[in-house]
């Protein structure tokens, strides 16, 4: 079995956008359309004891989906290695998923009708490739991983480090790990 | 599989190119097919930026193939600023600009052409070639703006800018005006690594930046006063005893009178200067002084903070020397210039350019360390210890203002033409409105650009420029390093682009420089650049196909060998080179051009302090507000304020504001912020607006955003020494743009 998962590392990004662009370029999407946004958390405190942090977020990859279920079509779904997709041909445009998703990754193509989100470069990452956003992350905050495999990096890092979900009381179990520095818990 | 996956198998060669988008020149290969790229990625094998690219570096193949491009060359045939335009061939363009040249240059001699260049779009070295055998001293950049004033006090006092940092073995490192986490992505990462592993990391700037969020330690001090920082920090470092006793009994001369000097600038002294905790002035010196060996990397801020800039650089650049952090392992390294591969300056003919001509170049008789004077001495004594000097180009060039103004004035003589290459002089050089009447008053004006800019609609030529992908560039710092990467042309120029080379060499060829001229194209010119290098290839493509770089086996205390190349072969502490063009040996403090204490009056009408000029991503300097993958992210200008400021003055998040300084006013909308001073304000640079007319009136709204209509270059607001005009710490006010007035600024 493949568990595919991607960590972020919140000690090294700098929210430089490189990611959310390389995705946008490569897999060609219309120019509205963001599949992985940089959310800057701050800078919070008073000035000039401050905090930021960068939080790249994407879709989440549940575990258990619920973006998959609301699906009428089939469209919606999850493949065996974990990566959650929409086959374009069999999206009607009802954009029931997009309701459902609590971590607002899907998005509506204002041409075709239908629902698009990242799929973690599935075609690249099943021939062995990273990522868009990973390969281009000059800060390597970002890494790309099959946790179902004992040997991966991916998985060691996870393990040596403190990471969290997010919304885990959705019990979705998102496939997208947060390395965070001591005190950015919640 | 994916569509970049299938358009890298139907190429037919892969070619290691680079990105120009910033100075890093991070690696790209290029998938090509039949003159044209296919598709891009990071170069993991790249020395620096080892498979990375940025927002800019992925938007590629967006700016090689982007509609707006300019293709071929284009002649004025309306008023000026019409846009009404004529193509014609380039040989046409060549011989005509060619003839008016010359027709100039035997009316008014050859110094009343001025050239500009942009930031590393450029080829320089072939510029400084042409202008040298034409006669003209007057070419010139951002230079006075951007490390050059840095690196000449620098070499000044220690015989070399000390820009190479040993970081993997450094404990400590200052970024001093210096945000790499928006303008420099592979020193970033290895910052990052290396504070994993325990380097102390601080950061001194007025903003609470991508990087000061990762640091250590966060001197947020008033805009503008990092002289006082600097001073402060010596003097704590000297009156507690951090010094390093050894490199100085060894190596300096000078201290006694250094020490006696800046006794009087204490933290306390700084504090309403800086606006810093003394405690905190103190803890900052002493984290960098104790955790040897350290790096204080270079930041542009400094160099543009004005009249202030000169003892601001010399202050910090003392640091180094007084804690012996130069040339050891782990600290600051005086790299010298290549011994091996043929520099920019041994290709630039400097040689030809009379010594009379020399004399003429406008601003030097002010402005003396940076232009002629401060270089040809600096030269003489580098050439004796390294055996080669720094570049000209840059290090040694016409002030950008005054030759402004001489356009304007006729003072002290006129300038009649005007060259400009990938440069938009209204949005990147100080005080706007100035600068627009002087492209509007020039008599004959030629550019050779990607796009066509508020700057250029006010040419008479417009000629097409090859981009990154299209040709062949060295990296080695300007010219400055003994380091050097190789990349290749991914595809011949599209359309009728060509190189700055090309177009140096043509006019250069129809001029009478035939002789001068061996190299076809810029291939052959590099192929005889790292010839000496002795490597078993057959051609400059050969070169970075199989070897790309060139990092010579890095040698430790140099000086120790060949002494440091000033008068005396010492660091000096106090600095002969300084004193001998008629400056302070000694760094003493200089307030920024306009600031609460020295002028209460005009803080009164001005009660913020202003910032400009810093760098944000994903643009670079002015550039790429047209390209829409980019201007998506962001695609209106924000100025940061703090929200308790924003209160008081009734201004809510988004909100147009207008940012005012005794020069005129800027729209930009507010982002409320504690990343910033309840009394300091932080425009975005560059900003025009491609998507609007882009002929005269509106001039694509060149003025209505742009920071650089508040920033002064008057000659009292600049350093005397380098020549900076004031971007940082000026004063200024901040009031919300009412309805009435939301209609667009325009150019007039």
């Amino acid at each position: 079995m493949t568990r595919y998962a991607m960590i972020m590392d919140t000690r090294r990004c700098i929210g430089c956008h490189s990611c959310t662009v390389a995705c946008k370029v490569n897999n060609e999407l219309p120019v509205d359309m963001i599949y992985n946004p940089v959310y800057t958390e701050g800078p919070n405190g008073v000035f000039p004891n401050l905090h930021m942090t960068f939080y790249p977020l994407i879709c989440m990859h549940c575990e258990n989906p619920p973006c998959v279920g609301c699906c009428p079509t089939g469209a919606s779904q999850q493949s065996d290695d974990g990566i959650v997709w929409v086959d374009s041909r069999k999206c009607i445009g009802c954009k029931a998923c997009i309701q459902a998703c609590p971590y607002r990754a899907r998005q509506s193509n204002r041409k075709t009708g239908t629902v698009q989100k990242c799929d973690f470069c599935k075609d690249r990452v099943r021939e062995g490739l990273e990522p868009f956003c990973v390969e281009t992350c000059h800060q390597r905050a970002r890494f790309f991983g099959d946790l179902a495999d004992p040997k991966d990096a991916a998985l060691a890092l996870l393990n040596c480090t403190h990471s969290v979900q997010l919304l885990p009381e959705l019990n979705t179990n998102p496939q997208v790990y947060y390395i965070i520095s001591a005190g950015d818990e919640g | 599989m994916s569509h970049k996956e299938d358009l890298k198998r139907e190429a037919t060669g892969v070619k290691k190119s680079c990105c120009f988008f910033c100075h890093q020149n991070c690696g790209v290969l290029a998938y090509v097919k039949e003159g044209r790229v296919l598709a891009i990625e990071g170069d993991p094998n790249h020395p620096t930026s080892q498979g990375g690219l940025c927002a800019r570096g992925n938007i590629a193949l967006q700016h090689l193939n982007h509609p707006a491009r300019i293709n071929a060359p284009l002649k004025r045939v309306g008023e000026r600023g019409a846009g009404k335009w004529e193509r014609i061939p380039w040989d046409q363009a060549i011989d005509e600009i060619a003839s008016k040249l010359t027709a100039l240059k035997e009316e008014f001699g050859p110094e009343t052409v001025a050239t500009a260049g942009g930031t590393l779009r450029t080829d320089d070295w072939a510029r400084r070639r042409f202008m040298n055998l034409f006669g003209s001293p007057n070419g010139f950049h951002n230079a006075h703006l951007c490390w050059i004033p840095t690196f000449m006090i620098e070499t000044a006092i220690y015989g070399w800018c000390p820009f190479e940092i040993d970081l993997p073995n450094s404990r400590c490192l200052v970024l001093w005006g210096h945000n790499p986490g928006a303008s420099g992505m592979p020193e970033m990462r290895g910052i990052i690594d290396l504070k994993q592993n325990g380097l102390k990391v601080i950061v001194v700037d007025p903003r609470f930046t991508e990087t000061a969020s990762k640091a250590d330690l966060w001197l947020p001090l008033r805009p503008g006063s990092d002289a006082a920082l600097a001073l402060a920090w010596l003097n704590v470092i000297i009156w507690e005893g951090l010094y390093d006793q050894t490199f100085i009994e060894n190596c300096c001369i000078g201290f006694d009178g250094l020490a006696q000097h800046v006794k009087q600038y204490t933290p306390e002294w700084a504090v309403p200067l800086t606006w810093l905790d003394p405690e905190l002035i103190r803890k900052g010196a002493r984290m960098y002084a104790n955790n040897k060996p350290g790096n204080i990397q270079w930041g542009a801020s400094v160099d543009q903070s004005g009249k202030a800039a000169g003892a601001g650089i010399h202050a910090r650049a003392l640091l180094r020397a007084v804690t012996g952090n130069l040339d050891a392992p782990g600290s600051d390294l005086l790299s010298g210039p290549s011994p091996d591969f043929v520099t920019d300056e041994e290709m630039e003919a400097n040689e030809w350019l009379p010594e009379e001509q020399k004399a003429k170049q406008i601003g030097s008789d002010r402005y003396r360390l940076t232009t002629w004077p401060g270089y040809g001495r600096i030269a003489e004594i580098t050439k004796e210890v390294w055996g080669k000097a720094p570049t000209a180009e840059w290090m040694c060039e016409a002030h950008p203002p005054s030759v402004f103004r001489a356009i304007l004035t006729g003072k002290p003589y006129p300038i009649n033409a005007l060259i400009t290459l990938a440069t938009n002089p209204i949005n990147s050089y100080g005080n706007s409105r100035f600068v627009i009447e002087a492209l509007r008053k020039v008599l004959f004006s030629v550019t050779q650009e990607y796009w066509m800019t508020p700057s250029a609609m006010l040419a008479d030529y417009v000629l097409p420029a090859a981009g990154a992908l299209e040709r062949p560039i060295i990296t080695s710092t300007y010219g400055c390093s003994d380091t050097m990467i190789a990349s290749q042309r991914a595809i011949p120029p599209m359309f009728e682009r060509r190189t700055n080379y090309e177009f140096w060499r043509d006019l250069g060829c129809r001029m009478g420089q035939e002789d001068m001229w061996p190299w076809e194209n810029l291939e052959e010119a590099y192929y005889y650049r790292i010839y000496p290098l002795g490597y078993d290839v057959s051609s400059y493509d050969d070169f970075v196909e199989r070897y790309r770089f060139h990092f010579p086996e890095r040698e430790y205390y140099k000086y120790g060998r060949i002494g440091f190349a000033t008068p005396s072969r010492r660091v000096e502490l106090v600095s002969s080179v300084l004193q001998e063009l008629g400056y302070p040996g000694m760094p003493t403090y200089v307030g920024p051009a306009e600031n609460e204490i020295d002028n209460p009056e005009l803080a009164q009408q001005y009660p913020l302090v202003l910032t400009a000029g810093s760098g944000f991503m994903p643009f670079h300097h002015s550039e790429h507000f047209q390209i829409k993958e980019l201007r998506y992210l962001k695609h209106e200008p924000y100025a940061d304020i703090n929200p308790l400021t924003a209160k008081e003055l009734g201004i809510s998040m988004g909100d147009w504001v207008w940012i005012e300084t005794k020069r005129g006013r800027i729209k930009q909308r507010a982002n409320l912020t504690q990343a910033v001073h309840p009394k300091v304000v932080v425009t975005q640079r560059g900003w025009w607006y491609p998507e609007r007319t882009a002929a005269e009136p509106e001039l694509g709204g060149c003025l209505e955003s742009n920071t650089n209509v508040l920033t002064d270059v008057s000659d009292e607001a600049c350093d005397p020494i380098g020549g900076s005009w004031a971007n940082r710490g000026l004063l200024c006010r901040v009031y919300k743009v009412d309805g009435s007035e939301s209609g667009r600024e325009r150019a007039v």
